[in-house]
């Protein structure tokens, strides 16, 4: 029996970062906790990060490369899988061009780096992400109107902090963790919570505003409108530092409270007293979240929390929302050779020429995918390569997805468990977890820090994302391109700090040399060198240089027809503490807390349909039916249903693992009459559905 | 020698559930026995642990005196003395006292004992974000409670 080793590593249970110490003895890992000298997670866990033992040595899970066969999952080598889809991409490319490949991720998880590098060498512009609904929606949003992301400097002493459509506690709102926001509000600041939903933090909040699901666009419009109308804004960073203030001035003018109580449910008098507790406390910070971002508003609503941190004079101030600076590393941008993806082929991205925002940041929206592969149009898409994703349940229209992806002619996935999605591949590759591999963890993330992933044990055959890129990359002639070592590709991403992996393992992280107000000396990086509150760009693209709230295409107000048929507003996407979208849920322990899928009612609405706390019931859209374990909830509005979303059943016989039972995405819809126009946002969150119990349960 | 305790301050908990897999992993237990847990009425928490009672309900229930309570005030159970008569769990007020099904035993919290002996934390209480598990000599949580409730009232 050998000693035990306590290794130091950065987790990636969500998007990934906490610092972490794994306990290591006789080449199995025995334990992991968190690492107090860390900057990110400070010494806690979470519930995912701590079950990653449950994760890593799971039964279930997929330790070697495998094809599917007639007669089933067969193993094959690495060399196999790898030259299989080498060869069965080589024809694609030449039968129809590389653009009918189609590589896709999840959510962000550390390998967008290597996965475009490899997708522009590829010649591909039809990178299929989760970005044009989170968090690169909210980036480009940022991007085209103040130059970057604002994010809330907890750190840095708000005195304010607004809590929009977020639980940072329960959820990673990808640069920082709860722990941070706790230790801001431990502090003593003013609290605002706008949710839809009475959780934790709505109790505890000076101010809650309980808005109809999906308005946030007009709430922030409201806020303005009272910021305006009582002069509380910042003057002279208005004069100085704002492009278009008087279009932006009117168009606000056209959001009176009146009008913003009616669209939002929010009584108009909350709104004001808000507004004024956020525009007269400084510093404040807004921490926002992905809710907003997944609807038809999706820009225009990250612009307009935008504009509240510009005029107020919180944008880039300490303890407001705040321009990290990155340490010195190379970027996920250079790194992904975004320049070497030829012009012809950027021309051919699939919605490129309608989604123009979306373009800019090099992604497509799904369901132009799903209609190439469907229909051909505008040309065929028939292979696919997807990485850490799981479409079929986590993307709008899921039977939709399921029918695309099922007639792809070859697909090849990534994943640790055959999942629904990859039961639909040809060829499983399996990946390594977050305690097999090396990194540059947060590598693409705007908090100003990296932090060093080690690998600390190898378990079957499986590598880490980053080296199947690599190696695929190497075999479809890229080679010139490509490292003969993952280090070495590592050094590159770190060699303007000076540093190699070694090196950087040892110091566990870097951090960028924060400085505040980078504008006053460098203005901001955008056409006008100012916050555009009326965006050039925008305007050049030909969609609306200003914000609007655009009502949800399926609403009360806008289906009146529908509501008789589907009288509630499903605010769908409930998340858990315990899961990661639509991972986990073969994990015990992590299972044993959430054995069931939750939609949540109000105690008066149940009694309507005869349905009762913890009875399993239907909800129904005009799409579909799925059902979930009810759970009472007096802090909803009557009118509204909450459900949670990723569910599948690891459980349930394959090969579809039970997708479509109780998966939210059944439910959604994915017109593009409801997407963002500038960005395809697909509309996740905020649609119509009914609601019945279900009495075989 | 000192004795010590652990009190959730339900308050402040947001219902994570991180300090149940950190026990979990702890103790090495699999599903079934939760030696702390948060019950969720949303939207509020309700964290059950055991509170290792001065006089303990599950000590004087159990036939077989293999519930004990150490010096430093930890109440634990002799796994190889327990019968699994279950007689402890239902005298337990805090639905701290869990079945093990596998090992046909009670299990208990017993503090993290060997993470104390090595001057760590309970594991429960160094995952938690909010740190609303707070840990210790007796008297100084008292003191700890008296002066975070001090706070907050300043505070508003």
């Amino acid at each position: 029996m050998g000693e035990t080793q306590q290794i130091r590593t950065s987790c990636r249970g969500c998007h990934g970062g906490c610092g972490v110490i794994a306990h290591v003895k006789d080449g199995r890992v025995t334990k992991v906790e968190g690492d107090r000298q860390a900057p990110i997670g400070r010494g806690t866990m979470c519930s995912k990060g701590l079950a990653v033992l449950q994760l890593s040595y799971h039964p279930d899970r997929i330790l070697y490369p495998m094809e599917k066969t007639d007669s089933g999952w067969e193993r094959i080598s690495w060399d196999q899988a790898l030259n299989t889809i080498a060869n069965r991409f080589r024809g694609v490319v030449e039968e129809h061009g590389p653009e009918s490949i189609v590589v896709g991720q999840g959510t962000g998880r550390d390998y967008e780096s290597f996965l475009y590098r490899f997708a522009n060498l590829l010649g591909t512009p039809n990178v299929l992400t989760a970005g044009h609904m989170c968090y690169v929606s909210r980036v480009g949003a940022t991007l085209i109107t103040c130059g970057n992301l604002p994010v809330s400097d907890f750190e840095g002493g708000p005195k304010c902090m607004v809590v929009w459509a977020n639980n940072p506690l329960w959820t990673n709102p990808d640069e920082y963790k709860g722990v941070d926001f706790w230790a801001a509000y431990q502090k003593g600041t003013r609290l605002i919570v706008i949710d839809p939903r009475e959780g934790f933090l709505a109790k505890r909040a000076e101010l809650w505003l309980q808005l109809r699901p999906g308005t946030d666009a007009a709430l922030a419009l409201g806020f303005l409108n009272v910021i305006l109308e009582e002069g509380l804004y910042d003057e002279e960073f208005v004069e100085r530092y704002v492009h278009g203030w008087e279009a932006f001035v009117d168009r606000v003018e056209e959001y009176p409270l009146g009008k913003v109580e009616e669209i939002t449910w929010v009584d108009k008098g909350l709104i004001r007293e808000a507004a004024r507790v956020y525009a007269t406390t400084k510093p404040a910070c807004i921490q926002w979240g992905v809710p907003i971002e997944q609807t038809i508003n999706c820009t225009d609503s990250n612009r307009l929390l935008t504009a509240l941190m510009a005029i107020t004079g919180n944008l880039d101030a300490p303890g407001g929302n705040v321009f990290f600076v990155p340490p010195p590393v190379r970027t996920v941008s250079e790194f992904g050779l975004h320049r070497e993806l030829p012009a012809e082929q950027r021309a051919k991205r699939l919605g490129g020429d309608q989604y123009k925002l979306a373009s800019r940041v090099a992604l497509v929206t799904p369901k132009a995918v799903w209609d190439a592969i469907l229909t051909g149009e505008p040309y065929p898409v028939v292979a696919g390569l997807l990485c850490g994703t799981n479409p079929v349940v986590t993307r709008a229209n899921a039977k939709e997805v399921h029918a695309a992806l099922s007639k792809l002619e070859f697909l090849a996935v990534i994943d640790f468990f055959l999942t629904p999605t990859a039961e639909l591949a040809d060829i499983f590759l399996p990946a390594a977890t977050w305690l097999e591999q090396d990194y540059v963890g947060d590598f693409w993330k705007r908090h100003g820090y990296v932090m060093a992933r080690q690998k600390v044990v190898e378990i079957g055959e499986c590598w880490q994302d980053h080296k199947i890129f690599q190696e695929l990359g190497k075999r479809m002639g890229q080679e010139e391109y490509w490292w003969d070592t993952l280090e070495d590709a590592l050094n590159y991403m770190l060699e303007p700090s000076g540093m190699d992996f070694q090196e950087f393992a040892k110091r566990g992280h870097l951090k960028g040399e924060m400085s505040y107000r980078k504008y006053e000396e460098k203005g901001f990086s955008t056409p006008t060198g100012k916050v555009e509150l009326y965006s050039t760009l925008l305007e050049k693209w030909g969609y609306d240089p200003l914000p609007q709230y655009r009502e949800i295409p399926e609403s009360p107000v806008s289906r009146p027809d529908l509501v008789k048929r589907y009288p509630y507003i499903l605010n769908a996407g409930l998340r858990t503490p315990v899961f990661f979208h639509s991972e986990h849920r073969a994990i015990p322990w992590l299972r044993e807390i959430r054995p069931d899928p939750l939609m949540e009612i109000h105690p008066e609405t149940a009694k309507r349909h005869g349905i009762e706390d913890g009875q399993w019931a239907y909800i129904d859209s005009p799409r579909g039916r799925i059902k979930q374990r009810v759970r009472l909830n007096r802090g909803i509005d009557p009118r509204v249903v909450v459900a949670e979303h990723g569910w599948w059943y690891p459980e349930a016989e394959g090969p579809g693992h039970g997708w479509d039972v109780s998966n939210v995405n059944v439910l959604t819809d994915n017109d593009p009459a409801g997407y963002d126009p500038a960005m395809g946002s697909t509309n996740l969150r905020v649609l119509l559905c009914a609601i019945s119990p279900c009495l075989d349960e | 020698m000192d004795r010590v305790a652990l009190l959730v301050m339900s308050e402040d908990c947001m219902g994570c559930h991180a300090c149940e897999v950190a026990c979990k992993q702890e103790h090495g237990l699999d599903a079934g026995p939760r030696l702390i847990q948060v019950v969720e009425r949303a939207p509020l928490f309700v964290p059950l642990y055991c509170h290792h009672c001065s006089r303990p309900p599950c000590k004087d229930a159990c036939p077989v005196d293999a519930i004990s309570r150490d010096d430093r005030g930890i109440v634990l159970i002799d796994e190889e003395a327990c019968i699994g008569c279950l007689a402890c769990i239902e005298a337990c007020p805090f639905g701290a006292t869990q079945f093990y099904e596998e090992r046909n035993v009670a299990v208990k919290c017993d503090l993290c004992r060997e993470r104390l002996l090595d001057g760590g934390e309970p594991a429960c209480a160094k995952a938690c974000p909010t740190r609303c598990i707070v840990w210790g000599g007796v008297k100084s949580i008292s003191q700890r409670v008296a002066r975070r409730a001090a706070a907050r009232q300043l505070m508003t």
